[in-house]
């Protein structure tokens, strides 16, 4: 108690200092570096997918040059803030080009600002590596953006699939009004035909919203089969236990995406997480991939040393920033030590077979995220953890 | 559509009505002191969860314990933050103290974000899970919480302000601040008194919602918003009209989503508290500007 009023009154005094300190400086004394540039959320709505993108770039930027860099040459990352705000994601970005003279970019964590800042990659000509899971990303095709999370186009259609397996006919769909709710709604809306599911129901809510027993309610009132939730904040945890209280005896079966795979939603929805299935990357439980193969090596290598590192295991975009951070160093490696910013890009295109935490990457001059369905897989969630689900029943 | 989902959408409604009202409730308490909106409410909200997620979670303490931690700590960050920044400001120039509130909630924030980071936190439902069954309908045991912490703010300030000094002299300088100092009352006083009791309604409602919804450093400026409205809608600087306000409120967001649509749900609610400023400028129980104590 005590503790928290001196805490209050010390950061009203300092918080000025510590609200300055994001920024990040060059280095002087090794002009050699290469040098990639970084536009994450590290405050504002989306803080929850920066910070641990940041720390798995950190993580694995050290590993890197511990191992002698690239072509002898140290790589160096140069952090900024877009405090989840485009206006400021295009700001960093012309900051970083210009004054760094950066090589590559990983920028956003957001769609918004992923696409945000496209105009001033393609300007300067040199690759973006993008963590943000809107199909849009690299469904607008440019020839210098890549895109590491699974996106939309991918996720949604390997979802249907299962509930079509599971018998849902009748579909009850909840999501968040943000842009990744809407991009998750377009896919969805698509392609449900050809799954043979029908959508008797679909409700919407806004961020921040306290409760959604009212949308649950309407869609209950349809009568469906199984609800989809395409969300991925917060509020997720809030439609779970809505849904768990309506339901009584026989809530509604929910589905999900991606975006639930955060191990806030179960302490969130706690008992009422139960049975709740959601389709992801194999990064939550490695032993997907098939122990012994190189997916499992790879991410049960990174998931150690992360968890070594931060005393907490990576998540999902913690996972994407390695993909993405990797793509670069990779290609990079296989250039000769001089190259362009548009060599780098034609190399990074060329990849073939990289085996990532999120999947195995492919790009090709018209697919630029290289992933494919097998790299996703589905959970359900038994007894407070994420358990495979395994085939529908 | 049945009467069993008539009810629901009323109760689902009344859930949401009454967190509204207890934020309204705190933009009604400083208004009436210092003419000025507070715009760091929300961050009250965001704060009474957050600190008592902070003292279950870190400082292990009972939940009830807990709670009581995180709203009275929340309470004396508000008299702090009038001390260090509303009091400051002389002449309590109504404008100047909206911008200083502004900044205030950007800093509140800010600073939870650096101290408990930027992911969502949760805290136990208070009696467990569970929820009662009303002629078909569903009311979860927590929102029972919920409504009751309403209840009991309402009946207490209702007491205070008619049957105790102190609120005798916050409603004679909500009505005349001048006159109020004339006859020996500390207006000043009455300023840093309304800010610790918005800041316990405000946290009153973030501690008990968190159970519910978690909490996150950002979750303010939205339950902010909504309660602003609420206050407005219900007639700024009485209380008894900023539950109805927030009542109203959350019953036509509800009702929207049962006859119209959820993705206008806002915008529709929006739209019918514009159309009742407009015959109804001072709110639905507003009265107008002269009134005495």
């Amino acid at each position: 108690m005590r503790r928290t009023v001196t805490c209050a009154a010390l950061c009203v005094v300092l918080s000025a200092t510590l609200l300055g300190g994001c920024a990040s400086q060059p280095d002087e004394d090794a002009p050699d570096s290469y040098r990639i540039g970084a536009v994450l959320s590290l405050s504002g709505p989306q803080a929850g997918l920066g910070e641990p993108e940041r720390r798995a770039i950190e993580l694995e930027v050290e590993r890197i040059n511990d191992a002698g860099g690239v072509h002898g040459r140290p790589v160096e990352v140069l952090f900024e803030d877009d405090a989840t705000d485009e206006a400021k994601a295009v700001t960093a970005a012309s900051r970083l080009i210009e004054q760094e003279n950066v090589i590559a970019l990983i920028a956003a964590s957001g769609t918004g600002q992923t696409m945000a800042v496209r105009q001033e990659v393609e300007r300067a000509g040199i690759p973006q590596m993008s963590l943000a899971g809107g199909s849009v990303v690299t469904a607008e095709l440019s020839p210098w953006v890549f895109q590491t999370p699974w996106p939309n186009r991918i996720v949604v259609p390997f979802t249907l699939a299962y509930l079509r397996d599971a018998g849902v006919m009748r579909l009850g769909l909840l999501i968040d009004s943000g842009a990744y709710g809407k991009d998750g709604y377009d896919v969805i809306t698509a392609n449900v035909e050809q799954y043979g599911i029908e959508i008797v129901a679909d409700e919407q809510f806004n961020r921040g919203d306290t409760d959604m027993t009212s949308q649950i309610t309407k869609i209950r009132a349809a009568n469906p089969d199984a609800l989809l939730l395409w969300a991925a904040g917060a509020e997720a945890a809030t439609v779970l236990k809505n849904n768990a209280a309506l339901g009584g005896d026989s809530p509604l079966q929910v589905y999900g995406g991606p975006g639930n795979g955060r191990i806030e939603l179960l302490e969130g929805a706690g008992d009422a997480a139960e049975g709740f299935t959601f389709s992801a990357g194999k990064i939550l439980i490695p032993e997907a991939y098939g122990v012994g193969s190189e997916g499992y090596e790879v991410t049960t290598d990174f998931i150690d040393r992360f968890t070594e590192r931060y005393g907490v295991g990576p998540d999902i975009f913690a996972g994407h920033a390695y993909d993405g951070i990797h793509l670069i160093v990779d290609a990079m490696k296989r250039l000769p030590e001089d190259f362009t910013p548009e060599d780098l890009r034609d190399e990074i295109e060329k990849t073939s077979g990289f085996v990532g935490a999120g999947g195995t990457f492919t790009f090709s001059p018209t697919d630029h995220n290289g992933l494919s369905e097998d790299d996703l897989t589905m959970y359900r969630v038994e007894d407070g953890v994420w358990v495979l689900a395994g085939e529908a029943r | 559509m049945g009467t069993t989902e008539l009810l629901q959408f009323a109760l689902a409604g009344l859930k949401n009505g009454s967190i509204y009202a207890l934020v309204a409730l705190g933009f009604t308490l400083v208004y009436a002191a210092t003419g000025a909106i507070n715009f760091a409410q929300g961050e009250f909200y965001m704060l009474g969860g957050m600190l008592s997620v902070w003292a279950y979670a870190n400082l292990g303490l009972p939940l009830p314990l807990a709670g009581l931690v995180g709203v009275i700590s929340t309470a004396i960050i508000g008299g702090v933050f009038e001390l260090l920044a509303i009091r400051p400001r002389k002449d309590g120039d109504p404008l100047a103290i909206i911008i200083i509130t502004v900044g205030g909630s950007m800093l509140l924030s800010s600073m939870a974000r650096h101290q408990f980071g930027p992911t969502e936190r949760s805290l136990p439902l208070f009696s467990g899970g569970g929820s009662i069954n009303i002629f078909g309908a569903v009311l979860e045991v927590q929102t029972i919480w919920i409504l009751g912490i309403t209840g009991v703010a309402v009946v207490g300030l209702w007491y205070l302000y008619n049957r105790t000094g102190l609120g005798r002299a916050m409603r004679a300088c909500a009505v005349d601040r001048d006159a109020a100092r004339i006859v020996g009352i500390d207006t000043r006083k009455m300023v840093t008194v309304s800010f610790v009791l918005a800041a316990t309604l405000g946290a009153l409602a973030g501690m008990a919602v968190t159970p519910l919804t978690q909490t996150a450093f950002d979750v303010g400026p939205t339950v902010g918003i909504k309660g602003f409205a609420a206050a407005i809608l219900g007639g700024l600087g009485n209380p008894i009209a900023a539950v109805v306000g927030g009542l109203v409120l959350g019953m036509l967001e509800s009702m929207s989503i049962a006859f119209i649509s959820s993705t206008y749900k806002d915008a529709i609610a929006l739209i019918v508290l514009l159309g009742v400023l407009f015959v109804r400028p001072q709110g639905i129980m507003g009265r107008s500007k002269r009134e005495k104590v």
